[in-house]
């Protein structure tokens, strides 16, 4: 324990924060956040007044501040972060024991949970992919509950133990915590969730009692999988995973080495979810065309089979002898190193014999590469890896590029392949020189005289891609994982989003990475298809393990919630389920969301549970809470020319997530003659794959307010609506 | 607003319906509890929920659109870059000059007509800070996520002195415009040049600084507009339910969303308590997701009286606004001509108007109304008298002396406003038939031969004079009245008999209501 706390009563007086009086307008955003409670409100001017005593400089107050009315200035007030040192071997070669070191002792975990400020809108959280608890599962730690962090953690996670060896947490948590964006070292939040996990047992699935009658095949047992798996075995609802391979958990199982990953970890999720019920079905390649076939005997199929495919440079040479990908060098090493593994036969599978001081190539400096080269130093091999980025934006994590390097790894920033060389088997590699100033640029190729490297091996670690032929039945995949258009309030109001300042975690834009993982997640929640869901790399691309158990628990949370049904599903449905109808309306002067009142009523009279919003407040996650969707539009345009649904609402559809075939009714409001807007907006919601159920128009005289008869044309309207949508629904349980 | 999440006991989550949907991040922000302000702190100056004009289907669907304050700019941009034109290109002669008759016998008057009727509706449609800020959105109005320019913020050493950097901005335009006989009107060049100049000003404190800091801090007349426009009949754009506005997560209104800027001028709605800093720009009305924000009206005055935070950077703006017109009357004297003659014959001083005797008599305006305010200390303050405790900033330093200078400035509002009105009435009496002409003129009509050019709207000097009179009358009474208000809720706490303070507070803003007066009598309708 080399933890040092800073003599804070020398460094107090440092400390002093300047709040601009003529520009505070007493908002109190900063009086509200400030976890030292050195902030409070001056009486006379209604300003907000600091303690400079008690404030510890997190700045919290300053990225708060709406009208940038507050200033701290002096160090920050929080003892040293303590890292155990790593374990390294003395000799490398055949060990794969663990390289990074939790905290052994209660002192060192509780020295670093003191060092969280429990901040009162924590940023790290949102800087979890997963939206961990992080404030509260530490407290716990302070007070020696690893039962209380582990329900804490459970409400997030299934995997903690995993996550916290394997995440990047300086572009997660820790790079979102108040110290990391203060400029400072954040709390050794993934040290933390790893000690909780080390030291009590990460519990199994509590299967709840009521049991649902629902099944859920599973295509994939990775992250995605297991995520999705946990939440709807827990649920009560018959699950069933197809893994094509011949062991459960997907890439950490197979593509992460023991050094980072050990095995007893990666695979103690399903041990417990096979223990749980789980119907595990080992070497069962599902395809793409298959997913149908599945949908007649399951009420819905979550697609999480992840995205495995290799990279493969198209360089000149590339189809050499003794040119490999990830995949295959990480299975065949990683199955080598393994009691009773045999390394001199995946060596001789290579090509590369006995010969000492072999070199590998290895193509990338991801954190794939990483593992390619460290397993490859472990099997005696000379390993370099290359990249055509800047290190500065290197793509592997700080701490896992360190560590390569400490094991001989030569990692060759600012290159690029060009060419393999070799007769008949690769022998050398030409290294192009390359420039990239920026982070936001792609790198480009100088055109001075490459390098030329000798090898025996190369291996393409690039990173993977998604299987093209689950494009075909699925063709919105991946999802494009960016945040487009302002952050919602409460992400700008934390503060996550300034600028940090941190050198921990490169200064990267770390709250703009965490508003993009907000897309996937909510992605998750949204059917792509009637009744399949799809989670993780599956959805996205390739990401990350924690993402894609978050989106695989959110899927599970929705096809809980939406009670998807089979066709021949028997009267085991459950009757109680309302429908839910999501109105979206783009309303002008007040006649459509006047009309969209009245078709609600009729929906509630007709047992629907309604929701009624102006179109441009529906995200995904109003869609992924709505089985029907009605949408309603004024008609823009003068008379003869451009006459068509408002733009509101055009912009609404050509943005909106995939609608994965969710029934929608839709209606136009006209003044003089709608000409084809009705056909427009039906003709945008099929494009943005929604199943138009039926829809209408509304002129001037059909409002219904003076209406004698009844039911009124919007009336009618909404009895058809509950007719196609709700009659299904109460079919099935008949 | 704190949100307490319990642990569930068995560690599961909840799996009830919808239970997907519940934000994990939202349930775990534990802010704390925001302080309540006390209640009869904005209870004096929240308007009356049924003067809420945006309650008004129609006027909310205005309000709303993100057109509106292009479409009120617009004809002003196109005006003032006229007169920039015209000034530079058309005829010297300044009476038939379209830029000096719009600018010196309309836009001035009319300026201070919005400015005592509404508040800042000028700053609503204003030209300057208009194309500065279409600069630095880069948009004439749509809703832009990134903006142009360096954003600083004004540093708080600055920033601290509030109205004074205007007030400061006012007095040295004035004095230019002085000089170079700006105003007159003289040529119409200079007026031409002016107009540059301060549209150039805006443009690079737009683009130096982020939101409206230049109309906020800097624009010469933002301070007047600021003080004089307190007496104002509309409110500005306020909450409907001050509770909304503090337990708001996001404050949209300050920070700006996908549908509304950030308010520009620095100023919440939430704690807005006069219509002092609200642009009437919409922005807050736009971005609020709980549709909390209203556009006020009350009634005239209110915004003088209501306040309770009283800033020592507005009063001190209006003894050394008030300086600066008791100035341009007294430089209609003979005997003031005489003396800064004799001034810059000694100080080496081209000519008209000597910088000693300009600063000299506002300074000393300045000194006289705070020897006033020195004068009610001594008469009345307790002798146990504490100030509250305060005191970061100029703003809002707090001393025995302030507690009596600053709410005797604020009841005077009303006469300097009426100062300045009634300054600007000889030229407009004299000249606005002018305007027409000068507009013909453009298109071959017009001359200074035309019956039109030569007419007035009152001709004698006797008939303005009333007017001016009038005007301060009127001034004088509200000044009256709002002294006599602000002393029996401000002074008398601090000592002495109540009603003798605020009969003393009512007399002096009759004294020198009075003293104005006649000095417009003895200025005889010069302009």
């Amino acid at each position: 324990m080399t933890a040092t706390v800073i003599n804070t009563t020398e460094t107090r007086d440092e400390r002093h924060v300047t709040v601009f009086v003529d520009r505070c307008a007493g908002c109190q955003e900063c009086v509200i956040r400030c976890p030292a409670g050195a902030l409070s409100m001056e009486p006379v001017t209604w300003t907000a007044i600091a303690n400079d005593a008690a404030c510890v400089g997190c700045r919290q107050c300053e990225r708060t501040c709406p009208f940038s009315a507050i200033v701290v200035e002096g160090p920050l007030a929080v003892s040293e972060r303590f890292d155990p040192p790593l374990h390294q071997p003395v000799e490398l070669r055949g060990n794969v024991d663990e390289t990074r070191r939790g905290y052994d002792t209660w002192e060192e975990a509780i020295a670093e949970a003191n060092r969280c400020l429990a901040c009162p809108d924590p940023t790290c959280m949102r800087g979890c992919p997963a939206h961990n608890d992080i404030p509260q599962f530490v407290a716990a730690v302070r007070d020696h509950d690893l039962e209380r962090a582990h329900a804490i953690l459970r409400r997030t996670t299934v995997i903690p133990d995993i996550c916290s060896r394997v995440c990047n947490q300086s572009a997660q948590c820790e790079g979102a915590c108040t110290w990391s964006l203060a400029g400072g070292v954040p709390v050794a939040v993934g040290r933390l969730e790893r000690f909780i996990a080390d030291h009590a047992a990460v519990p199994a699935p509590a299967i709840a009692t009521a049991s649902e009658p629902l099944s859920v095949g599973i295509i994939g047992s990775g992250p995605a999988g297991i995520g999705a798996a946990w939440d709807l075995i827990e649920a009560g609802a018959t699950v069933t995973v197809y893994e094509k391979d011949d062991t459960a958990g997907g890439l950490p199982i197979w593509g992460m080495p023991d050094f980072t990953l050990p095995d007893e970890v990666a695979s103690r999720p399903w041990r417990q979810l096979t223990e749980a019920g789980v119907d595990l079905r080992l070497n069962t390649p599902i395809p793409a065309e298959s997913i149908d076939q599945l949908l007649t005997i399951h009420d819905a199929v979550v697609v999480a089979h992840g995205a495995g495919v290799p990279i493969r440079l198209p360089v000149p040479g590339a189809d050499l002898a003794g040119v490999v990908d990830a995949t295959m060098f990480l299975k065949g090493a990683k199955a080598a190193m393994m009691p009773g593994g045999d390394a001199a036969a995946l060596r001789a599978e290579l090509g590369i014999g006995s010969q000492r001081g072999a070199r590998v190539l290895v193509l990338g400096a991801g954190n794939t590469a990483m593992d390619v080269a460290r397993m490859a130093r472990r099997l005696g091999l000379e390993a370099t890896c290359v990249d055509w980025l800047d290190e500065r934006f290197a793509l592997a994590r700080p701490d896992e590029l360190a560590e390569a390097r400490h094991e001989g790894v030569e990692v060759r920033f600012l290159r690029t392949l060009t060419a393999l060389e070799g007769d008949g088997r690769v022998a050398r590699a030409q290294l192009a020189h390359t420039v990239q100033p920026d982070r936001a640029k792609q790198p480009t190729v100088l055109k001075t005289t490459p390098d030329v490297l000798d090898v025996d091996l190369v291996v393409m670690a690039m990173g993977y891609r998604l299987d093209g032929t689950f494009k075909e039945a699925l063709p919105t995949l991946p999802i494009k994982k960016r945040h487009v258009g302002m952050a919602h309030g409460k992400w700008t109001a934390s503060g996550i989003l300034k600028n940090p300042a941190s050198a921990y975690n490169h200064h990267s834009p770390v709250g703009a990475l965490a508003l993009d993982r907000e897309v996937g997640l909510w992605a998750a929640a949204l059917p792509q298809r009637e009744r399949v869901w799809v989670a993780g790399d599956a959805l996205t691309g390739p990401a990350t393990v924690v993402e894609a158990m978050a989106q695989g628990r959110r899927a599970a949370r929705s096809i809980l919630d939406a009670h998807p049904a089979r066709p021949d599903r028997g009267a085991d449905f459950r009757a109680d389920h309302e429908t839910r109808v999501l109105i979206a309306y783009a309303s002008a002067g007040g006649t459509t969301a006047a009309l969209s009142q009245t078709i609600a009523d009729g929906l509630g009279i007709a047992g629907a549970r309604v929701t009624l919003k102006p179109v441009d407040q529906v995200g995904a996650k109003e869609l992924a809470a709505a089985d029907v969707l009605v949408l309603g539009t004024w008609v823009e345009g003068l008379v003869l020319a451009k006459v068509r649904p408002a733009k509101a609402m055009r912009e609404w559809l050509a943005k909106v997530p995939n609608l994965g075939g969710k029934p929608v009714a839709t209606f136009c409001t006209f003044g003089v003659n709608p000409r084809g807007a009705g056909d427009e907006l039906r003709d945008r919601v099929i494009a943005a794959g929604g199943v138009v159920v039926t829809s209408e128009v509304f002129g001037p005289h059909d409002r219904g307010e003076d209406a004698r008869l009844h039911p009124t044309k919007p009336e009618a309207f909404a009895n058809r609506i509950a007719a196609r949508v709700l009659t299904r629904v109460a079919a099935v349980v008949a | 607003m704190a949100v307490q999440t319990e642990v569930p006991a068995e560690g599961r989550t909840d799996v009830s319906p919808g239970a997907h949907l519940i934000d994990p991040i939202a349930v775990a922000i534990r802010t704390r509890r925001p302080e309540e302000p006390s209640l009869e702190r904005f209870s004096a100056t929240d308007p009356s929920r049924g003067l809420d004009v945006a309650r008004h289907p129609l006027v909310a669907k205005i309000l709303h659109d993100r057109k509106l304050q292009f479409l009120l700019i617009l004809p002003n941009q196109i005006i003032f870059w006229l007169v920039i034109g015209i000034g530079l290109l058309g005829t010297v002669i300044p009476g038939l000059n379209f830029a000096t008759a719009i600018t010196w016998y309309l836009w001035f008057a009319l300026v201070f007509v919005m400015m005592v009727v509404v508040g800042r509706a000028w700053c609503a449609m204003c030209p300057f800070g208009g194309f500065g800020e279409w600069v630095q959105r880069h948009a004439f109005w749509k809703r832009k996520d990134s903006s142009i320019g360096l954003g600083l913020k004004m540093p708080e050493q600055v920033a601290q002195y509030g109205f004074l950097i205007s007030v400061g901005a006012f007095l040295l335009l004035t004095w230019i415009e002085e000089f170079f006989n700006i105003a007159g009107p003289g040529n119409p060049a200079s007026t031409s040049f002016m107009v540059l100049g301060i549209v150039g000003s805006a443009l690079v404190f737009f683009l130096v600084f982020e939101r409206r800091t230049f109309c906020r801090y800097v624009c010469p007349l933002t301070a007047l507009i600021g003080t004089v426009g307190t007496m104002g009949s509309v409110a500005g754009f306020r909450t409907r339910d001050r509770e909304v506005c503090q337990s708001c997560e996001t404050k949209d209104c300050m920070r700006g969303d996908a549908d509304g800027y950030g308010c520009p001028w620095y100023t919440w709605p939430g704690s807005s308590d006069s219509n002092s800093a609200c642009g009437l720009c919409t922005e807050c009305y736009k971005a609020c997701p709980s549709d909390n924000v209203g556009l006020f009206v009350q009634k005239p005055l209110t915004s003088v009286v209501a306040p309770s935070r009283r800033r020592a950077d507005v009063a001190w703006s209006i003894a050394l606004l008030f300086g600066l017109v008791v100035y341009q009357q007294l430089n209609a004297l003979t005997v003031f001509t005489n003396f800064d003659t004799w001034l810059n014959n000694h100080t080496f001083f081209p000519h008209y108007p000597d910088p000693i005797s300009y600063l000299g008599i506002i300074v000393a305006v300045a000194v006289v109304l705070a020897g006033f305010a020195w004068v009610f200390e001594k008469s009345f303050a307790r002798a146990d008298y504490t100030p509250a405790l305060s005191g970061r900033s100029f703003v809002d330093r707090t001393s025995t002396f302030r507690a009596y200078f600053l709410p005797l400035m604020y009841g005077i509002i009303p006469v300097v406003g009426a100062d300045y009105f009634a300054r600007q009435l000889p030229k407009f009496f004299q000249h606005l038939p002018r305007v027409p002409v000068a507009v013909g003129h453009l298109f071959g009509f017009g001359s200074t031969h035309s019956s039109l050019y030569n007419a007035s709207l009152i001709s004698s000097n006797g008939g303005i004079i009333a007017v001016q009179v009038g005007v301060m009358a009127a001034g004088t009474l509200a000044a009256m009245w709002t002294s006599w208000r602000i002393a029996g809720r401000d002074l008398a706490p601090v000592g002495g008999n109540k009603r003798v303070v605020q009969i003393s507070a009512a007399s002096f803003a009759l004294a020198i209501g009075v003293a104005t007066a006649v000095l417009y009598v003895l200025m005889n309708a010069a302009d």
